[in-house]
Parts: C-alpha cells; sequence; structure tokens
C-alpha cells in the first residue's frame, strides 16, 4: 500500500511526458480519423470519427502496394544480411586463415563510410547496370551489412570453445558446426540484428528517393512524400495514408520490442 | 594431436581451411568491395574531375571541385547551419531521453508499458514522424499554434520562417530520435550498480543529490558516447528535411546533405557534390575517431 502510494509520482510524470511525447502521433491519429468538415473542429478528438480519410487514401492510392514493396524490400535485406554477415563472422571467429585480422579490420573501418556519403557514386553504379527503377536496385546493394559481420563475429567469440570441441570430436566439419552448433547459441544476437536491419531498411528514404521513379516501385516512406505533395490541403488524407504506413513497423515493435531494444544497445554501442 | 600430423598433412589442412574460410567470406565481401569500396574510390575519383562540356566523358582536375566548393559562400551556410542543427537536435535528444530512461530505468509494477511508449518513436518512421509533425504544427489546424493561443501568445510561423524552420526541424529530429536514446541510456543506467546507490541512500543523499553526485557521473561516459552518435545521426538528417521543408525557405534548412543531393540531382554537378559528400564523410571520421578513441579510453580505465 505504502509502496504503492510512493509510486503515484513515478507513474504521474511517466504519464504526462509520454502523453507530451506522443501528442503528435495522437493528433495524426485524430486527424485521420476526421470527415473533411471536421478537420478543422478544435479537440483531441474527432466530433464525428469516420472512416472516410481511410477509405479514401486506399482508393486512391497504391498504399497495398507501397507497404507490399516496403515489406519485401526489408525482409530481402534482412535475410540477406544475416546469412552474409553470419556466414562471414563465423570464418572471422572461428576458422584459422591468412589475411583474418586485415578482413575483419575491413569490415570495421565500412562500419564508418555512412550511406548518405556513397550514395552518389552507387547511383551511379546502380544506373550503369541498368537497375534504376527496380528491386535489385532497392536490395542488393545492402543485402550485406559491416555492422552485421561486426556484432555476430564479437558474439560468436563469447561461444566457449567446449561446445565446438564437442562437434568436432563427433566428426563434425565448419558447415555441421555452424548449422548445428553456432546457429541455434546466436539466436539472440541474430534476433536483435534482424530487428535492427528490418527497421534501418523499412526507414530508408534518401535511396529509394532517387532510385525509384514509378509509382508502382515506391516504397511506403517515398509514396508518404508523394502523398503529402498532392493532397496539400487535405491532411486527414494524409493523416490516414501515414497512419497505415505506420502500423506495420509499430505492430513489429510491439510483438518484438525486445529484441528492437537489444538490438539498438548491441548496434548503437558498436560493442 | 596436430603434431603428428606430417608436413605435407598440415598443409594440405591448412589450404582447405584457406578454400573454406573463402567460401564463408565471398558473399559478404563480395558485396561490400561493390557496394561499398567501389563506390567510395568512384567518388573520390569524381571529385578530381570535372565533366566535360561537350563530350560526355570527365577530365581530370585535381582538387578543383574542392576548391569550387569551400570557396562557395552557400557551402560555408549549410556547413554552419548543419552546425546548428547538430547543436539543437543533440542535447535536446539527449535530455529528453534522460527522462524517459531515468522513468523507466528501474523496474516497478507497469514500468514495462511506460518502456514501450517512450521506446515506441524507434518505430516511427521519418516520414511519419514528418508528416505527424507537420500536421500537428499546421497554421490552422496544428494542435501546437491551438495551444499557444490558448495561452494569449501568437501563433508562430513554425516551417514557413527562415528563422524558424531549421530549429523546428531541430527539433522534430530530436523527437524522432528519443525512443533510439531511451534505449541506450537506460541500458547504461542499469548498468550503474545499484549498491552504489544504496549506499549513498543509506548515508542519507536526497534523490537530488544522488543523481547529481552520484547517477549523473557514473553515467557521464555513456551520455557523451551517446551524444557523439546522435551527433553524428544529426549530420546526416534528410528525410524530415525533405518532406517539410525542401531546404527552404529561403535556404534556411539547406544543411550539407541535402546541398549534396540538391547538387547532384538538380544542379548536375555530380563531381562537385562528390566533393562535398567526401568532405562531410571527413568531418563524420574524425568525429567517429573522437568516439573510438573515447571507447579506447573507457576500456582501459573505466
Amino acid at each position: 500500500m505504502g509502496r504503492r502510494r510512493r509510486l503515484w509520482p513515478t507513474y504521474l510524470l511517466a504519464g504526462g511526458y509520454a502523453l507530451l511525447l506522443l501528442l503528435p502521433l495522437l493528433t495524426l491519429l485524430s486527424a485521420s480519423l476526421r470527415p473533411e468538415g471536421d478537420l478543422y473542429a478544435p479537440g483531441l478528438l474527432p466530433p464525428r470519427p469516420s472512416l472516410e480519410a481511410y477509405q479514401e487514401a486506399l482508393t486512391k492510392f497504391p498504399l497495398g502496394r507501397f507497404l507490399l514493396n516496403s515489406l519485401l524490400v526489408s525482409s530481402l535485406i534482412t535475410l540477406g544480411v544475416l546469412t552474409t554477415s553470419f556466414l562471414a563472422a563465423y570464418a572471422l571467429a572461428r576458422l584459422r586463415f591468412l589475411g583474418r585480422e586485415a578482413l575483419f579490420g575491413l569490415a570495421v573501418a565500412l562500419l564508418l563510410v555512412p550511406g548518405e556519403v556513397t550514395f552518389l557514386p552507387l547511383y551511379l553504379l546502380v544506373d550503369r547496370l541498368g537497375w534504376l527503377d527496380s528491386y535489385l536496385a532497392l536490395t542488393v546493394p545492402f543485402l550485406a551489412s559491416p555492422l552485421g559481420v561486426f556484432l555476430l563475429r564479437q558474439f560468436l567469440r563469447t561461444i566457449p570453445e567446449d561446445y565446438f570441441d564437442a562437434a568436432r570430436i563427433d566428426g563434425a566439419n565448419h558447415w555441421q558446426m555452424l548449422r548445428h552448433v553456432a546457429l541455434p547459441l546466436s539466436a539472440p544476437a541474430l534476433g536483435a540484428l534482424a530487428a535492427l536491419t528490418f527497421i534501418g531498411a523499412w526507414n530508408m528514404y534518401l535511396w529509394p528517393l532517387v532510385v525509384t521513379k514509378s509509382r508502382e516501385m515506391q516504397t511506403a516512406q517515398i509514396a508518404v512524400n508523394f502523398i503529402l505533395n498532392e493532397e496539400v490541403a487535405r491532411w486527414n488524407v494524409v493523416a490516414a495514408a501515414a497512419i497505415l504506413v505506420l502500423l506495420p513497423s509499430l505492430l513489429a515493435f510491439l510483438l518484438a520490442q525486445r529484441a528492437f531494444v537489444r538490438g539498438i544497445a548491441m548496434g548503437g554501442l558498436k560493442g | 594431436m596436430y603434431a603428428t600430423l606430417s608436413r605435407a598433412q598440415r598443409l594440405q589442412r591448412h589450404l582447405r581451411g584457406q578454400g573454406e574460410a573463402l567460401i564463408f567470406l565471398l558473399p559478404a565481401y563480395a558485396l561490400f568491395l561493390l557496394f561499398l569500396v567501389l563506390p567510395l574510390l568512384e567518388a573520390l575519383w569524381l571529385s578530381l574531375h570535372q565533366e566535360d562540356l561537350f563530350g560526355r566523358g570527365r577530365v581530370w582536375t585535381g582538387l578543383a571541385n574542392y576548391q569550387e566548393a569551400v570557396s562557395r559562400p552557400e557551402f560555408w551556410k549549410s556547413a554552419w547551419l548543419t552546425l546548428k542543427f547538430a547543436l539543437i537536435t543533440a542535447p535536446l535528444e539527449l535530455l529528453l531521453g534522460l527522462l524517459a530512461a531515468l522513468l523507466v530505468y528501474r523496474p516497478y509494477p507497469g514500468v514495462a508499458l511506460f518502456r514501450t511508449l517512450f521506446f515506441l518513436t524507434t518505430a516511427v518512421p521519418t516520414a511519419v514522424a514528418a508528416v505527424a509533425w507537420g500536421w500537428f504544427l499546421h497554421p490552422v489546424g496544428g494542435l501546437a499554434n491551438r495551444l499557444l493561443a490558448s495561452l494569449g501568445l501568437p501563433p508562430q510561423p513554425w516551417l514557413t520562417s527562415p528563422e524558424l524552420a531549421l530549429p523546428t526541424l531541430a527539433v522534430i529530429t530530436a523527437w524522432a530520435g528519443v525512443g533510439f536514446t531511451a534505449v541506450l541510456l537506460t541500458a547504461g543506467l542499469q548498468n550503474i550498480p545499484a549498491e552504489i546507490l544504496e549506499a549513498v541512500e543509506v548515508d542519507g543523499a536526497g534523490p537530488w543529490t544522488r543523481f547529481w553526485r552520484i547517477t549523473l557521473p557514473l553515467l557521464s561516459p555513456t551520455l557523451f558516447l551517446v551524444g557523439l552518435l546522435v551527433v553524428l545521426k544529426s549530420l546526416t538528417a534528410f528525410g524530415q528535411i525533405h518532406l517539410l521543408t525542401r531546404g527552404g525557405p529561403a535556404e534556411s534548412s539547406m544543411v550539407w546533405i541535402y546541398r549534396v543531393y540538391q547538387d547532384a540531382f538538380f544542379n548536375f554537378r555530380v563531381p562537385l557534390a562528390a566533393a562535398e559528400a567526401l568532405l562531410l564523410f571527413v568531418v563524420l571520421l574524425l568525429l567517429a575517431a573522437l568516439q573510438f578513441w573515447l571507447l579506447g579510453r573507457r576500456v582501459h580505465y573505466g
């Protein structure tokens, strides 16, 4: 009882702060639920809630296609990054070969190259390859990630040698050890990397903006930009489209919050 | 066991190991080479060439693009705007994130809900954040000006005045990053040994003293690293600026990365843009070097 009373200030403060932080999102939600006539009516709650704006956003714009594009691109990138990073990380952590330290050093150095700096020559390269306005341009350049290699290599090195020794005595080769020893033990690290990569890919803005031309290839982020430009005065439709774009990533966050948090903590401090 | 193998066997094993390693490494490193190393080198190559106005080729011009970039007043204006942007975004984001982290780092009934609410912005895509704020700050329908009006204050041209646009964008960026900062600072706070705090509590220190004398000093290395990370992130902020102001009004939010985009895709000065991008890269590298150096220090002395 006393403990609960002592917690009241915390609840009040945390609740108030959370409300304040989420206010822009709440007003967006409110705008999306208003018919056009009520758009400028005062108050946080829509006076006459309706799904009109959603209906219009969905019929006027191929939102399903945009979301599907984003989902496809983000999933492919995540799958690619997990695969390529895990293979490379396994070799860097477990195999002995010439130039191992140099190759690991290269991955660490590449960590420092932000996409915003390479997007220009990357665009020219993708143009030369004839990939502009295609899924290839949206995915292939991002199927490997230095951060992924770095994080997984660091993680694999924390697995005790004994696990691998036991497998080796049973006659397992590296492929078998990778599959049956390293892979199951790396599940938390892979989950965190997956969450980090997925959200990064889902959020990509500059790259899809420059490489997509046709509406069919646009990702959800870019679509929001175009809808905003086309529906300048009709904020309820813009808001509805934005809420629809928000829903999948919000859902993913709520379902895998643990992995997201671990991924940010892992990736954010880079070891 | 290794010693009992003959030399030939050992060599064979060694070579097989090399080949095996190659197969594991090839997918990742081939992609790195093609899509990271090569573009970086091409950016360098481009920045040292000039578009030939008549043919389609490019001619070597040495450092001319760099010279042109740094001699343009627009460039320095963009650099200054970027710095200003980072100087508003980073402290604000740290402060907002720290407040959230302080409210959720210790377990109490219901903490999970608050963690979810505070960490939530990590899942809000930049485009959605921008639109949400675009509406929130809307001159007519936005809640921000309505709140000001209810306090008897005049409405503000948040995104449409050259004075306010950049600070407003910085606030939006800080807001969008709160979840990220809160996650990292929560982890940092949880790493502070509880015994230390309990010991001072026993000594009769109030929560205020505990925070300023114990928590904050012990958190400061984390705070500094997260701060650098936030600065690095803010130096390449693009999506929210593109969506909300397009670098305007009157180029008042034309930050460095936006200038690169503008010069490459609208002014068609690709080599110049490449030089500008590489100059930005140098700044980012210097900051990252600082971060690594500090990390190293922390490992040794922490």
